[in-house]
């Protein structure tokens, strides 16, 4: 086997992570770490009658057991929830939070009850067994129909009807009188259902407190450390200067890594009262039962066409199932993601949706790759080839006589959001160029021979990645005596790779080579100001900064420069890294050269870069062609397409890696994953991998073709716009959209994801012609 | 109960209760935490290492089972720098997190030795024992056939 | 999991004689069953005898009329059999189906025959083949092998040594996976044996995945003595769950019984 030198190597991270020698929480150790253990709710809906430790507290072993007194007792609040909104009367939304531990009553099956910490994992969790719980069970409500029906039973006694709120977006009026005199009207309900988004790290934290210095250490994976910071900061009400949060590798987030769950607080109250470090790492099955869910929306879409195929309105009625709790972004997804892009790409005239946000007894739901933005546009491109085909009209002509043109940019939505690029239509004849349209009739009828129903489904998509909650993005550049230059930020990458993408950067900018760059962001920085990772936008928002970092860099050595040339500054100019003197001897001096020249003096060349990026717009058309087997139900998507406007590109390869992941993630929910709830008892009957079907290499498109269409984008520095969920936007629509399509062909009519084989097959069997 | 096996090439011995999985023996007791535990139901493969040759779930063998086994973990692959399957892991993209990419490649190392030229569909049934969330396992397919070819001698 | 005393057995003898001293002590073959259940806490068994190694329960030997697989043989070893694969083809497909390369690198014959698991690919090739259950004190036959969900004939302490497989004319199995476990989610095992004296003139059928334990699918064999249209499953324990409902299950093993058949 031969050494392979590093720079043969994609990416600075894989290094690391091929050999095995990647950090990830669980793998830390700590001298004298003890071991924590969740006892959580074995009952959907129950009031604990009795809470009696006192076993567990003397088995072999423990060190402590807390509950929520013990909680309650050291200050700690409760979880939070990011957004709150109002509904159309003023009235605020009633929030109900999730306590770190459960105290009179549980609300799903898994909610934390107690904690134990013991020398060693299998001790406690030996321990957790005797644990003497008695609960007097209620009923259980896990639908949208039982959780909301007269005189079911409520979860929260603040809460009536399990309601946390009645939010609308939008214009109710404009968007009824479109209606009343539309020439075309169609509706479809369609269901984005419940997800575990499986990250394949289980969750996992550590902590220890360092009495000297007043601070307790947070190992955990995040999506960056200040975020996390924040939030713990906010339940345990401990000054934020004392707690540190360090990130180190993360195995997969999705958004389920980005918030504190109840085992950070747990670990960090317990490692400042035991004095020793304390970790837990959940088991795959905890987390099914304890990582927040996914989706679990339900959107009813109506368009109205005039006689041309013009949209004169579109209106959502949206059901959105956030769990027995408000756990952080819950509402952000079915409040504003839901509304900011529910016109798509398209030119609507009038739009409204009302989301009924409500509780229901199973795990709380927060971010999964997309939050609302996939099932927005999953909806929409639903809704417009379910009216075309009800209409007899073209799908495709009327997206390209309702896309937003490219002249109207910027362009304001009827509810108020600003697109300020695309190319709709030329993103759409791309991806349609690529997809071998001419060949669909024959492939259509050599699968048939084949005894399968081949489908074609075309969707386009837009979404809004994230907007930031900071002020702006910085980032910190330092160079060390050899010349490496060091970048510090906020961002909290979980595979997407920002070391590298990052010194790709710095290479473009000022030709500094990637090898003499470090990105580092999993350490507190004190006095950096950023956001996180999350909604995409991590590329274009640090990506900006470190842009403008190059650019003050190269202004801030020009006296420098002047000095050495013995000119003016008014005579150096600089492009791409290197200084043009712009008269006399037009000397060049390229800034690689010139800090390799400084030697040990590079240590005093440092900045920090800032970007202020707001939210982009990244768009694309997917074209799917899924096959069915009809024999069996059984789905295989023969050929994928997909064009994507992402703006400026930085690592191709990595922008290929994302959207394949992302669609992959898509064809999980278009095809079988599921969390389901048992109606009656509240378990989860899909709590595991033995029963809820993860994607694997086997069951994968035949063909996937992706290519990029850059819109440059004057909305951040760089011109990148997000990609890391559009995957799952352009996805769920083009393989629905296809399934539809297959199943027209012998009159059955558009079900719902997950398109399983024994609902294919079903379908199949019920509809009026036969194959 | 004690137990010695050969870990990347080197005896080692250790005394561990007998409800020690491999998996638990590898990280805690070696320290070789490259090997990941992804799950509790042996479906998710980030465990996988080698025992006596063949690529097995490490979270469902007890330590004890491998008394007087070779074991190798990623580790100990590529014991001269990088194995062509770590190579071309790296150089298709065929990881992103990492996390499941231990146990894939141990995977892929055995998938080849049984099969050294195998199709995309091959590649595909040789996998599906592991996991991953992140790359849509396109780009680890790519990899497979890549390390497959360099490994043939062919060129790439 | 909970904790355990763990013994390697020096012999059948001995693993057996362990096994009377304990109640609750349990063979360790493979593990691929046992562990995981073990590590779910569903299960605890205060010892595990490991027979894995024992010499005597490994191999794949052609003896006159049948085949003897050792209970600790693995499924790989099965799978790659050639003599095997010649002689009885549905046999090592079947092993070739069992979960995934790393599981079928350490799961055995036996452990899987034991625990009779309703979705487990062995006890449907153990009843289309005539197969005898030889275990350290007698011989079982298949067909009153498997007496319900994970529960067979086998005594407390009784251990597998072996099954002998006859050697059909011709046989063929036909699986289709869970999409998440992997497991059968229908299973169909087809065998034929000369007609002479034999029911369904020798057909036998058994499916696996689709009810509370392994059958024998009596009108398919009859239909295929006659040369007729097997009838719709009519069976009254069909598993009817998220995955799969009752009807679905049902028409999967017809889609299997046509798939095994298309090998003849």
């Amino acid at each position: 086997m031969n050494a392979v030198t590093p720079h043969a190597l994609l990416r600075k991270e894989d290094q690391r992570l091929i050999t095995g020698t990647g950090q990830f929480s669980a793998d830390a150790k700590a001298t004298g770490m003890l071991y924590g253990h969740v006892i959580r709710s074995t009952h959907a809906h129950a009031r604990i009658t009795r809470l009696d430790l006192s076993a567990v507290l003397s088995t072999v072993g423990v060190r402590q057991v807390l509950t929520a007194q013990d909680v309650q007792a050291a200050g700690f609040a409760d979880l939070p929830n990011v957004l709150q909104v109002k509904d159309p009367q003023g009235q605020p939304q009633t929030v109900c939070n999730m306590p770190v531990l459960a105290h009179d009553k549980v609300l799903y099956v898994g909610q934390p009850i107690a904690w134990v910490v013991a020398d060693t994992a299998l001790q406690a969790q030996d321990a957790a067994e005797v644990a003497q719980i008695d609960y007097d069970t209620l009923d259980v409500v896990v639908t949208f129909e039982d959780a909301t029906a007269p005189g079911a039973v409520q979860l929260h006694a603040q809460a009536p009807g399990n309601t946390s709120v009645k939010f609308e977006a939008g214009d109710r009026a404009a968007v009824d009188a479109a209606f009343a005199k539309a020439h075309f009207v169609s509706d479809i309900a369609i269901e984005s259902q419940r997800l575990v988004g499986s990250p394949m790290e289980p969750r996992a934290v550590w902590a220890w407190h360092d009495e000297t210095k007043g601070v307790t250490h947070v190992h955990t994976p995040t999506q960056g450390v200040g975020g996390m910071a924040r939030f713990l900061a906010q339940i345990t009400r401990w000054p934020h200067e004392s707690m540190e949060v360090h990130t180190h590798d993360v195995g997969g987030s999705f958004g389920l890594r980005s918030t504190a769950y109840s085992e950070h607080l747990l670990v960090m109250l317990s490692t400042r009262e035991l004095k020793k470090p304390v970790r837990w790492v959940g088991s795959r099955s905890e987390v099914f039962v304890s990582d927040w869910h996914g989706r679990a929306l339900r959107l009813h879409g109506h368009i109205a066409l005039d006689a041309q195929g013009h949209i004169l309105a579109m209106r959502f009625e949206n059901q959105v199932d956030v769990g027995a709790y408000n756990v952080y972004f819950s509402t952000h997804i079915g409040a504003r993601n839901l509304s900011i892009t529910m016109g798509g790409a398209y030119q609507v005239p009038a739009l409204h949706m009302s989301s009924h946000i409500y509780f229901t007894n199973t795990v709380p739901v927060s971010s999964y790759r997309g939050a609302g933005r996939p099932d927005i546009a999953y909806a929409i491109d639903r809704l417009i080839d379910h009216a075309a085909h009800q209409h007899g009209l073209d799908g495709l002509t009327i997206r390209r006589k309702n896309f937003i043109p490219p002249q109207a940019f910027p362009y304001t939505t009827a509810n108020k959001t600003v697109y300020d690029s695309g190319q709709f239509e030329s993103v759409m004849d791309h991806a349609i160029g690529l997809s071998e349209p001419a060949g669909f009739a024959q492939r259509r009828a050599d699968a048939l021979q084949r005894g399968c129903l081949l489908g074609r489904g075309l969707a386009y998509y837009l979404e809004a990645s994230g907007p930031g909650g900071a002020a702006k993005d910085q980032v910190r550049g330092s160079f060390d005596a050899q010349g490496v230059l060091s970048l510090h930020a906020l961002t909290g990458a979980s595979g997407q790779g920002h070391e590298t993408s990052f010194a790709q950067i710095i290479e473009n900018e000022i030709g500094l080579p990637t090898s003499a760059v470090r990105y580092l962001a999993g350490e507190p920085e004190q006095g950096l100001v950023g956001n996180g990772t999350g909604g995409s936008r991590t590329l274009y928002g640090a990506g900006s900064a470190i842009k403008n970092l190059c650019q003050q860099l190269m202004t801030q050595a020009k006296p420098a420069i002047a000095a050495l040339w013995t000119c003016s500054e008014a005579d150096i100019a600089h492009a791409k890294g290197e200084w043009q003197e712009a008269g006399g001897a037009k000397r060049r001096l390229r800034f690689a050269d010139w800090i390799t020249s400084l030697g040990a003096q590079a240590a005093e060349v440092h900045a920090v870069g800032e970007a202020t990026s707001g939210v982009t717009f990244p768009n694309g058309c997917h074209i799917a062609e899924v096959e069915i087997h009809i024999a069996t139900g059984v789905a295989e998507v023969a050929h994928y397409w997909a064009v994507d406007d992402v703006g400026l590109v930085i690592s191709p390869e990595q922008v290929l890696g994302q959207v394949q992941g992302g669609v992959v993630q898509g064809m999980g929910q278009a095809f079988g994953e599921h969390a389901i709830y048992d109606r009656e008892t509240g378990q989860l009957l899909t709590g595991s991998y033995m029963d809820y079907p993860m994607p694997r290499a086997g069951g994968l498109v035949r063909h996937f073709h992706h290519e990029t269409h850059a819109v440059h984008t004057g909305l951040n520095l760089l011109g990148s716009k997000g990609v890391g969920e559009s995957g799952c936007s352009g996805s769920l629509p083009a393989l629905a959209n296809a399934v539809t399509d297959a199943l027209r062909q012998v009159g059955a009519p558009p079900i719902d994801m997950p398109f399983t084989p024994a609902k294919l097959w079903a379908a199949i069997l019920a509809s009026p012609h036969k194959p | 109960m004690k137990l010695t096996l050969k870990l990347n090439g080197t005896p080692r011995s250790a005394d561990v209760p007998e409800r020690t999985l491999l998996a638990d023996l590898l990280r805690d007791t070696f320290g070789m935490t490259g090997t990941h535990v992804g799950c509790d139901t042996t479906q998710c493969g980030c465990c996988t290492v080698h025992v006596d040759g063949q690529a097995v779930k490490s979270c469902t063998m007890l330590a004890v089972q491998a008394d007087g086994c070779t074991v190798t973990t990623i580790e100990g692959l590529g014991a001269n720098g990088l194995h062509p399957l770590q190579q071309a892991f790296s150089q298709c993209h065929g990881l992103q997190c990492g996390f499941c990419t231990p146990g894939m490649v141990m995977a892929s190392v055995d998938l080849l030795r049984r099969n050294p030229k195998p199709t995309p569909a091959q590649i595909a049934e040789g996998l599906s024992g592991n996991l991953c969330r992140c790359t849509g396992y396109v780009n680890i397919i790519r990899a497979v056939q890549q390390a497959s070819q360099a490994m043939q001698g062919d060129a790439p | 999991m909970y904790a355990f005393k763990y013994q390697r057995a020096e012999s059948v003898t001995s693993a057996a004689a362990a096994l009377s001293a304990d109640d609750e002590a349990k063979v360790l073959s493979g593990g691929m069953t046992l562990l995981p259940s073990m590590k779910h806490r569903l299960i605890a068994p205060t010892a595990l005898i490991d027979v894995a190694r024992l010499p005597d329960l490994i191999g794949v030997r052609e003896q006159a009329d049948h085949w003897w697989v050792g209970a600790a043989t693995r499924h790989q070893d099965v799978a790659a059999h050639v003599g095997l694969q010649k002689a009885i083809p549905g046999l090592a497909q079947l092993a070739g189906l069992i979960g995934d390369p790393q599981v079928r690198a350490r799961g055995t014959l036996g452990g899987s025959l034991a625990n009779n698991d309703p979705s487990a690919d062995y006890p449907a090739a153990a009843l289309a083949l005539q197969a005898d259950i030889i275990t350290d004190r007698r011989n079982i036959a298949a067909d009153d092998f498997f007496l319900g969900m994970f529960a067979t004939a086998l005594q407390p302490d009784e251990i597998i040594t072996g099954v002998r497989f006859c050697t059909p004319l011709r046989c063929a199995y036909a699986k289709f996976k869970h999409p998440a476990s992997g497991y059968a989610m229908a299973g169909v095992f087809v065998a034929q044996y000369p007609a002479a004296g034999a029911d369904h003139d020798g057909w036998r059928v058994a499916v696996t995945g689709v009810a509370n334990s392994v059958f024998r699918w009596h009108e398919a064999e009859q239909a295929m003595a006659k040369g007729t249209t097997t009838p719709a499953l009519q069976h009254d324990d069909v598993i009817d769950d998220v995955h799969a409902p009752a009807a679905y299950r049902t028409h999967l093993a017809m889609q299997m019984l046509a798939q095994a058949c298309q090998a003849f």
